[in-house]
């Protein structure tokens, strides 16, 4: 009875080129589309950026800071006629000012008080680059300034390869874990969102059901509650799981042939990895079949579900990652069971946790699918007529 | 074989009782039909017998059984053919057949028999493979039909199965349903078409605002029913024709092909009437005189104020 139940759920999802489209191909298209958006999150293209000199001072101190941007940031283009115009179409990402009297500035042993460098950048450049460029900067002129000050005394002279540089080791933490990539980011993002997609699907096929009397049909048949529940609640435990194999697939082998980086699971503990996939199926599935069992109409399964999915994954950190939001938003991202699913896969995928470092999250999600199997029954034992 | 004893139940919430104080009986072999305008109770008494709804007052016993001890044991002696096309559009008849076959616990050798016998039964065999969602009205009832006779149930309940469908089709479950009968199946039928209980049933009740009107033999309820007097007439006004009516019985007013017609349940002799008429100056240009069919019986004991 239970195998012929499923084997309907499962022949009516494969005949509905709409519901596969929103479980597969969205979550795909969702990966795709953000990792190649945001590929140069984690490593911003400064190298590449077009940008320009006027400088106004000819020193010798002037050319050597040129000299190592130039190293780090490449040549710039000669210096437009119309570069202001240019900078604020964005053509131009940003123009540097070396002003009159840089040179002296950085040949004196005190420190400055006036600008004598002016970064001039496009209004569209993004903050942290904006950000980045400045603090470099400031740091080149300061390494002038001390190597200048280091020259005029007796001092011995610094070894090669000596520079200030040389005093910061900066690295991202995470144990063996792989390198973040918007990628290691993505994939776990709209995996966690088109798993909790399988709403849509089933709860348009349980009011069909209820609204064409088939649901009826099969209690008065002797069905028990627990046999519909699980012919409803397998096969999509089975669809959350080729989703999950899926796109990992995506990550691993067909972003890194769109130009994208490549999913890293080489540090990735397996079980971790299917326990947490496991608890987040099993909160999506629960959610799924409260939601199912609530509603009463198609209007309201075609609406409901979707919406509900779309702001947990807005406030969850789908949408945007939980670390640029505010304090107060994080707060808010914390009661999205999206964003205990996303945490516990970053976790495993990008912080190389194991069982134990996953746990805490997967408790979450195995309480609250716990809570919605509960809520789901309750409203299936709601008397049909 | 089914003995509904005082039955009665109340929705949550709800001001009036859905049934109230219902009694009857099915026998097998035999049609019964429950007659009863929108909201009469019809369909909370079908989602009774499928197990749809808990018995509040009163009993229902199949062969002796309480119902909830027969359903627990054997849920399938008992069987809906809902007024809905309760099946999955997307799956085609063959599939359908065989996921309500398995969920009536039929399997191996038993349920292809019965599959095959059902699909014969309800002439679907050239549309095995077809989707149901593709298949037409008439077609779409058969396999309504033929999903309710899978698990070979004892009772029956066709819940208006000839809803929009074509009259050969009509014809055809008809036919079937007095086939399942004259092979012993009880059967309980619904339908707002009066020329069909006319038709299959051996027993009528007609429901109303939960209760019972009447029950019995077709016979029986029209032999009990007064004279009825029909006519079309002018030459009088209209009120003054009622009025005029009021006196020789009970008026109804129904309409037929000849315009606004009256019917006067008769408390005295036909001729009598028409004497009056034709004193009063009124022109008679048609009258119809005898015992009242099934729809007059049922229009006058259910009134004739919309329901819904």
């Amino acid at each position: 009875m239970l195998a012929a139940l499923i084997r309907k759920e499962l022949l009516a999802l494969l005949r509905d080129p709409h519901g596969l489209a929103a479980l597969f191909v969205l979550p795909v298209a969702f990966i795709v589309i953000m990792s190649l958006a945001l590929k140069d999150y984690y490593s911003p293209p400064q190298r590449s950026l077009a940008y320009a000199v006027q400088a106004s001072d000819s020193g010798e101190l002037a050319g050597s800071l040129l000299q190592s941007w130039q190293a780090r940031h490449g040549a710039p283009v000669a210096l437009p006629v119309d570069w202001q115009q240019q900078l604020r179409e964005g053509r131009l990402k940003y123009v540097l000012q070396l002003m009159p009297g840089l040179s002296d500035e950085l040949a004196l042993p005190s420190l400055p008080t006036t600008a004598r460098i002016h970064l001039l950048a496009e209004p569209g450049l993004d903050g942290n680059l904006y950000q980045s460029l400045s603090a470099e900067l400031s740091g080149l002129a300061g390494e002038l300034k001390a190597r200048t000050a280091l020259a005029a005394t007796d001092a011995p002279k610094p070894p090669p390869g000596a520079s200030m540089q040389a005093l910061v080791q900066a690295e991202r933490y995470g144990s063996a874990g792989p390198r973040p990539s918007a990628v290691q980011q993505n994939v776990p993002a709209w995996l966690v969102f088109g798993m909790f997609f399988v709403v849509a699907s089933l709860a348009g096929l349980v009011v069909e059901e209820r609204s064409s009397g088939t649901l009826a049909r099969l209690h008065s048949l002797g069905v028990p509650h627990g046999v519909l529940i699980a012919s409803k609640a397998l096969p999509y435990l089975g669809v959350n799981a080729v989703q999950a194999v899926l796109m990992l697939l995506v990550g691993v082998y067909l972003m890194p042939w769109l130009g994208g980086d490549a999913l890293s699971l080489a540090h990735v503990h397996w079980g971790a990895l299917c326990m947490v996939l496991a608890s987040i199926s099993l909160a999506a599935v629960g959610l799924s079949l409260a939601l199912a069992c609530a509603v009463r109409t198609h209007a309201q399964a075609a609406a409901i579900g979707p919406i509900a999915n779309v702001l947990m994954a807005a406030v969850g950190g789908i949408m945007v990652p939980k670390f640029v939001m505010p304090a107060q938003m994080q707060r808010l991202a914390e009661w999205s069971p999206m964003n205990w699913g996303l945490e516990a896969l970053l976790s495993v995928v990008l912080r190389g946790s194991g069982v134990a470092g996953a746990l805490p999250h997967v408790w979450r999600l195995a309480a609250f699918a716990a809570l919605m199997f509960a809520i789901a029954v309750l409203l299936f034992r709601r008397p049909l007529r | 074989m089914l003995a509904i004893e005082h039955l009665g139940y109340r929705y949550p919430q709800a001001a009036q009782a859905a049934l109230d104080d219902v009694s009857l009986r099915v026998e097998r072999g035999s049609v019964l039909g429950l007659l009863g305008p929108n909201g009469a109770g019809k369909t909370t008494l079908i989602s009774h017998l499928a197990g749809l709804l808990p018995v509040q007052q009163g009993q229902i016993l199949i062969d002796g059984q309480p119902l909830a001890a027969v359903r627990a044991a054997t849920p399938t002696r008992i069987a809906v053919a809902p007024q809905e096309y309760a099946f999955y559009p997307m799956l085609s008849v063959a599939e359908n057949l065989a996921c309500f076959a398995s969920a009536g616990r039929l399997g191996g050798a038993l349920k292809r028999e019965r599959i095959a016998e059902c699909l014969a039964f309800a002439q679907l065999e050239r549309y095995n493979a077809t989707r149901a969602e593709q298949l037409s009205g008439g077609l779409k009832r058969r396999l309504n039909l033929a999903i309710a006779l899978l698990p070979r149930p004892e009772l029956l309940l066709f819940d208006e199965p000839t809803v929009g469908v074509d009259p050969q089709s009509r014809a055809f479950i008809l036919d079937a349903i007095r086939t399942l009968a004259q092979h012993g199946t009880a059967v309980i039928y619904t339908s707002h078409y009066m020329e069909e209980i006319e038709a299959l049933a051996d027993h009528v009740v007609i429901l109303d605002r939960g209760r019972m009107l009447c029950a019995g033999s077709l016979e029986e309820l029209l032999a009990q029913d007064q004279v009825v007097m029909t006519l079309v007439a002018d030459g009088i006004a209209p009120e003054a024709l009622h009025t005029l009516l009021s006196q020789h019985g009970t008026v109804v007013a129904t309409h037929g092909a000849q315009g606004t017609q009256l019917s006067v349940r008769l408390a005295e002799r036909p001729a009598q009437v028409l004497a009056a008429l034709d004193a009063a100056g009124a022109q008679v240009h048609h009258a119809h005189f005898g015992r009242g069919n099934l729809e007059q019986l049922f229009m006058s004991l259910t009134q004739r104020s919309l329901r819904d």
